[in-house]
Protein backbone atom coordinates (compact mmCIF):
# COMPACT_ATOMS: atom_id res chain seq x y z
CA UNK A 1 0.00 0.00 0.00
CA UNK A 2 1.28 2.92 -0.99
CA UNK A 3 -0.19 6.82 0.49
CA UNK A 4 0.51 10.54 -0.51
CA UNK A 5 -1.57 13.78 0.90
CA UNK A 6 -1.99 17.65 -0.32
CA UNK A 7 -3.38 20.03 1.47
CA UNK A 8 -4.69 23.32 -0.70
CA UNK A 9 -6.70 26.02 -0.63
CA UNK A 10 -9.83 26.90 -1.46
CA UNK A 11 -9.24 28.47 -4.97
CA UNK A 12 -9.91 27.03 -8.70
CA UNK A 13 -5.88 27.35 -9.50
CA UNK A 14 -5.34 24.88 -6.85
CA UNK A 15 -6.65 21.97 -8.95
CA UNK A 16 -3.96 21.51 -10.78
CA UNK A 17 -1.71 20.83 -8.48
CA UNK A 18 -3.89 17.72 -7.46
CA UNK A 19 -4.60 16.56 -10.79
CA UNK A 20 -0.69 16.33 -10.88
CA UNK A 21 0.09 14.98 -8.03
CA UNK A 22 -2.38 11.92 -8.82
CA UNK A 23 -1.10 11.78 -12.53
CA UNK A 24 2.64 10.68 -10.61
CA UNK A 25 0.83 8.42 -8.29
CA UNK A 26 -0.79 6.93 -11.52
CA UNK A 27 2.97 6.79 -13.01
CA UNK A 28 4.49 5.44 -10.13
CA UNK A 29 1.61 2.74 -10.23
CA UNK A 30 1.19 2.01 -13.66
CA UNK A 31 -2.46 2.58 -13.20
CA UNK A 32 -4.50 2.39 -16.18
CA UNK A 33 -5.40 6.01 -18.11
CA UNK A 34 -9.23 5.25 -17.62
CA UNK A 35 -9.02 4.54 -13.92
CA UNK A 36 -6.99 7.42 -13.86
CA UNK A 37 -8.84 10.00 -16.12
CA UNK A 38 -12.50 8.69 -14.21
CA UNK A 39 -10.78 9.73 -10.99
CA UNK A 40 -9.33 12.99 -12.35
CA UNK A 41 -12.91 13.70 -13.22
CA UNK A 42 -14.02 12.90 -10.08
CA UNK A 43 -12.04 15.13 -7.99
CA UNK A 44 -12.22 17.58 -10.48
CA UNK A 45 -16.24 18.16 -9.71
CA UNK A 46 -15.78 17.20 -5.87
CA UNK A 47 -13.40 19.81 -5.32
CA UNK A 48 -15.00 22.44 -7.60
CA UNK A 49 -18.35 22.22 -5.89
CA UNK A 50 -16.18 22.53 -2.61
CA UNK A 51 -14.48 25.61 -3.86
CA UNK A 52 -17.51 27.21 -5.46
CA UNK A 53 -19.93 26.22 -2.93
CA UNK A 54 -18.55 25.26 0.69
CA UNK A 55 -17.55 28.74 1.69
CA UNK A 56 -19.90 31.55 2.35
CA UNK A 57 -16.98 33.63 3.97
CA UNK A 58 -13.99 35.05 1.94
CA UNK A 59 -11.48 33.47 4.06
CA UNK A 60 -8.70 31.03 3.18
CA UNK A 61 -9.58 27.59 4.07
CA UNK A 62 -7.86 24.30 3.32
CA UNK A 63 -8.81 21.26 1.84
CA UNK A 64 -7.05 17.78 2.73
CA UNK A 65 -6.56 15.38 -0.12
CA UNK A 66 -5.38 11.57 0.67
CA UNK A 67 -4.67 9.26 -1.86
CA UNK A 68 -4.03 5.31 -1.52
CA UNK A 69 -3.51 2.64 -3.58
CA UNK A 70 -4.33 -0.56 -2.54
CA UNK A 71 -4.36 -3.97 -3.94
CA UNK A 72 -6.44 -3.28 -6.92
CA UNK A 73 -8.37 0.09 -5.28
CA UNK A 74 -7.41 3.97 -6.29
CA UNK A 75 -8.92 5.75 -3.19
CA UNK A 76 -9.12 9.73 -2.64
CA UNK A 77 -10.30 11.23 0.99
CA UNK A 78 -11.26 14.56 0.80
CA UNK A 79 -11.99 16.40 3.60
CA UNK A 80 -13.11 20.15 3.92
CA UNK A 81 -14.61 22.58 6.82
CA UNK A 82 -17.22 24.17 4.64
CA UNK A 83 -20.83 24.01 4.96
CA UNK A 84 -22.56 20.39 5.25
CA UNK A 85 -22.44 19.07 1.71
CA UNK A 86 -23.41 15.45 1.05
CA UNK A 87 -23.19 14.66 -2.13
CA UNK A 88 -24.95 11.52 -2.08
CA UNK A 89 -28.04 13.05 -1.25
CA UNK A 90 -28.47 14.86 -4.40
CA UNK A 91 -30.87 13.62 -6.43
CA UNK A 92 -29.09 12.81 -10.67
CA UNK A 93 -29.91 15.45 -13.42
CA UNK A 94 -33.06 15.66 -15.50
CA UNK A 95 -30.59 14.35 -18.74
CA UNK A 96 -34.00 14.45 -20.84
CA UNK A 97 -34.53 17.94 -21.08
CA UNK A 98 -33.42 20.10 -24.31
CA UNK A 99 -30.52 21.63 -25.00
CA UNK A 100 -31.35 25.29 -23.58
CA UNK A 101 -33.59 24.06 -20.45
CA UNK A 102 -29.97 22.51 -19.16
CA UNK A 103 -28.18 22.95 -16.53
CA UNK A 104 -24.87 21.10 -15.97
CA UNK A 105 -25.20 21.74 -12.03
CA UNK A 106 -25.79 18.22 -11.45
CA UNK A 107 -23.96 16.33 -13.92
CA UNK A 108 -20.81 16.67 -12.00
CA UNK A 109 -22.18 14.77 -8.72
CA UNK A 110 -23.68 12.69 -11.36
CA UNK A 111 -20.14 11.57 -12.87
CA UNK A 112 -18.58 11.15 -9.73
CA UNK A 113 -21.27 8.62 -8.39
CA UNK A 114 -21.13 6.74 -11.80
CA UNK A 115 -17.53 6.98 -12.16
CA UNK A 116 -16.45 5.58 -9.07
CA UNK A 117 -16.82 2.19 -7.57
CA UNK A 118 -17.62 3.43 -3.79
CA UNK A 119 -18.84 7.05 -2.73
CA UNK A 120 -19.09 7.68 1.07
CA UNK A 121 -19.94 10.52 2.95
CA UNK A 122 -19.67 11.21 7.01
CA UNK A 123 -19.77 14.65 8.65
CA UNK A 124 -17.68 14.50 11.52
CA UNK A 125 -17.40 17.41 13.79
CA UNK A 126 -16.69 20.53 11.51
CA UNK A 127 -15.31 18.60 8.97
CA UNK A 128 -16.70 17.07 5.13
CA UNK A 129 -15.20 13.96 4.62
CA UNK A 130 -15.85 11.71 1.38
CA UNK A 131 -14.17 8.53 0.03
CA UNK A 132 -13.77 7.89 -3.44
CA UNK A 133 -13.14 4.51 -4.73
CA UNK A 134 -11.87 3.10 -8.28
CA UNK A 135 -11.08 -0.43 -8.61
CA UNK A 136 -8.61 -1.60 -10.95
CA UNK A 137 -7.10 -5.20 -12.10
CA UNK A 138 -3.63 -5.71 -11.43
CA UNK B 1 -4.50 21.14 -22.64
CA UNK B 2 -3.38 22.68 -25.89
CA UNK B 3 -5.27 24.05 -28.99
CA UNK B 4 -4.63 24.10 -32.52
CA UNK B 5 -6.52 26.33 -34.36
CA UNK B 6 -6.89 26.05 -38.34
CA UNK B 7 -8.88 27.14 -41.39
CA UNK B 8 -10.29 24.52 -43.95
CA UNK B 9 -11.76 26.48 -46.36
CA UNK B 10 -14.57 28.41 -44.39
CA UNK B 11 -14.23 26.21 -41.51
CA UNK B 12 -12.57 27.05 -38.22
CA UNK B 13 -11.05 23.66 -36.82
CA UNK B 14 -9.89 23.66 -33.03
CA UNK B 15 -8.37 20.44 -31.81
CA UNK B 16 -8.23 19.75 -28.57
CA UNK B 17 -5.25 17.65 -26.80
CA UNK B 18 -5.18 17.12 -23.61
CA UNK B 19 -7.64 17.04 -20.50
CA UNK B 20 -10.41 19.80 -20.71
CA UNK B 21 -11.10 19.98 -16.43
CA UNK B 22 -12.18 23.17 -14.74
CA UNK B 23 -8.61 24.62 -14.78
CA UNK B 24 -8.51 24.43 -19.00
CA UNK B 25 -11.99 24.85 -19.40
CA UNK B 26 -12.10 28.25 -19.23
CA UNK B 27 -8.85 28.75 -22.50
CA UNK B 28 -11.69 26.79 -24.19
CA UNK B 29 -14.16 28.85 -23.43
CA UNK B 30 -12.42 31.91 -24.55
CA UNK B 31 -11.02 30.20 -27.91
CA UNK B 32 -14.84 28.80 -28.60
CA UNK B 33 -16.24 32.18 -28.11
CA UNK B 34 -13.48 34.30 -30.11
CA UNK B 35 -14.30 31.88 -32.86
CA UNK B 36 -18.06 31.58 -32.65
CA UNK B 37 -18.19 35.60 -32.44
CA UNK B 38 -19.42 36.87 -36.11
CA UNK B 39 -22.60 34.79 -37.03
CA UNK B 40 -23.22 32.57 -39.77
CA UNK B 41 -19.65 31.20 -39.03
CA UNK B 42 -18.24 27.31 -39.40
CA UNK B 43 -16.33 25.82 -36.42
CA UNK B 44 -15.66 22.18 -35.81
CA UNK B 45 -14.29 20.66 -32.57
CA UNK B 46 -11.81 17.71 -33.01
CA UNK B 47 -11.58 15.61 -29.42
CA UNK B 48 -9.71 13.04 -30.91
CA UNK B 49 -7.05 13.48 -28.45
CA UNK B 50 -8.85 14.62 -25.86
CA UNK B 51 -8.13 12.39 -22.98
CA UNK B 52 -11.12 13.37 -20.24
CA UNK B 53 -13.63 16.58 -19.95
CA UNK B 54 -15.50 17.07 -17.27
CA UNK B 55 -18.20 18.87 -16.30
CA UNK B 56 -16.94 22.44 -16.33
CA UNK B 57 -16.13 21.56 -19.87
CA UNK B 58 -18.82 20.30 -20.85
CA UNK B 59 -20.50 23.85 -19.63
CA UNK B 60 -18.28 25.49 -22.17
CA UNK B 61 -19.29 23.35 -24.47
CA UNK B 62 -23.13 23.38 -23.96
CA UNK B 63 -22.98 27.55 -24.09
CA UNK B 64 -20.95 27.24 -27.47
CA UNK B 65 -23.54 25.04 -28.76
CA UNK B 66 -26.34 27.60 -28.01
CA UNK B 67 -24.50 30.69 -29.29
CA UNK B 68 -24.31 28.90 -32.37
CA UNK B 69 -27.88 28.21 -32.33
CA UNK B 70 -28.48 32.06 -31.66
CA UNK B 71 -26.03 33.07 -34.19
CA UNK B 72 -26.93 31.02 -37.15
CA UNK B 73 -23.67 29.16 -37.29
CA UNK B 74 -22.46 25.50 -37.29
CA UNK B 75 -21.02 23.58 -34.35
CA UNK B 76 -19.67 20.10 -35.05
CA UNK B 77 -17.80 18.14 -32.57
CA UNK B 78 -15.92 15.23 -33.89
CA UNK B 79 -13.38 12.60 -32.58
CA UNK B 80 -15.64 11.35 -29.78
CA UNK B 81 -14.46 8.03 -28.69
CA UNK B 82 -13.11 6.09 -25.87
CA UNK B 83 -13.68 7.47 -22.23
CA UNK B 84 -14.88 10.76 -23.85
CA UNK B 85 -17.56 9.25 -25.57
CA UNK B 86 -18.22 7.41 -22.15
CA UNK B 87 -18.33 10.85 -20.46
CA UNK B 88 -21.18 12.50 -23.31
CA UNK B 89 -23.34 9.11 -22.39
CA UNK B 90 -23.23 9.74 -18.75
CA UNK B 91 -24.15 13.30 -19.09
CA UNK B 92 -26.91 12.58 -21.52
CA UNK B 93 -24.66 14.99 -24.16
CA UNK B 94 -24.66 12.98 -27.10
CA UNK B 95 -27.76 13.80 -28.36
CA UNK B 96 -27.39 17.45 -27.81
CA UNK B 97 -24.63 18.16 -30.50
CA UNK B 98 -24.10 17.77 -34.10
CA UNK B 99 -21.52 14.56 -33.65
CA UNK B 100 -20.01 12.71 -36.55
CA UNK B 101 -17.00 10.26 -36.49
CA UNK B 102 -14.19 11.81 -38.46
CA UNK B 103 -12.61 15.77 -38.75
CA UNK B 104 -13.15 15.58 -42.54
CA UNK B 105 -16.54 14.39 -41.84
CA UNK B 106 -16.91 16.82 -39.42
CA UNK B 107 -15.91 20.39 -41.86
CA UNK B 108 -17.91 18.75 -44.16
CA UNK B 109 -21.25 18.61 -41.70
CA UNK B 110 -20.09 22.00 -40.85
CA UNK B 111 -20.03 23.49 -44.01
Amino acid sequence: MSAIDITIVNRGSELARVADLLDRLGAEHHLAPEVLADMQVALDEVVTNITEYAYTDNAEHKIHICFRVLDNVLEAVIEDDGAPFNPLAIPGPDISKPLRERRVGGVGIHFVRSLMDEVAYDRAGERNRLVLRKRFKT
Amino acid sequence: MDLLEEKVGGVTVVAVKGRIDSTTAPALGERLTASLAAPKVHVVLDLSRLEYISSAGFRILLLAAKRADETGSRFVLCGVSGKVRQLFDLGGFLDLFTIVGSREEGIAAAQ
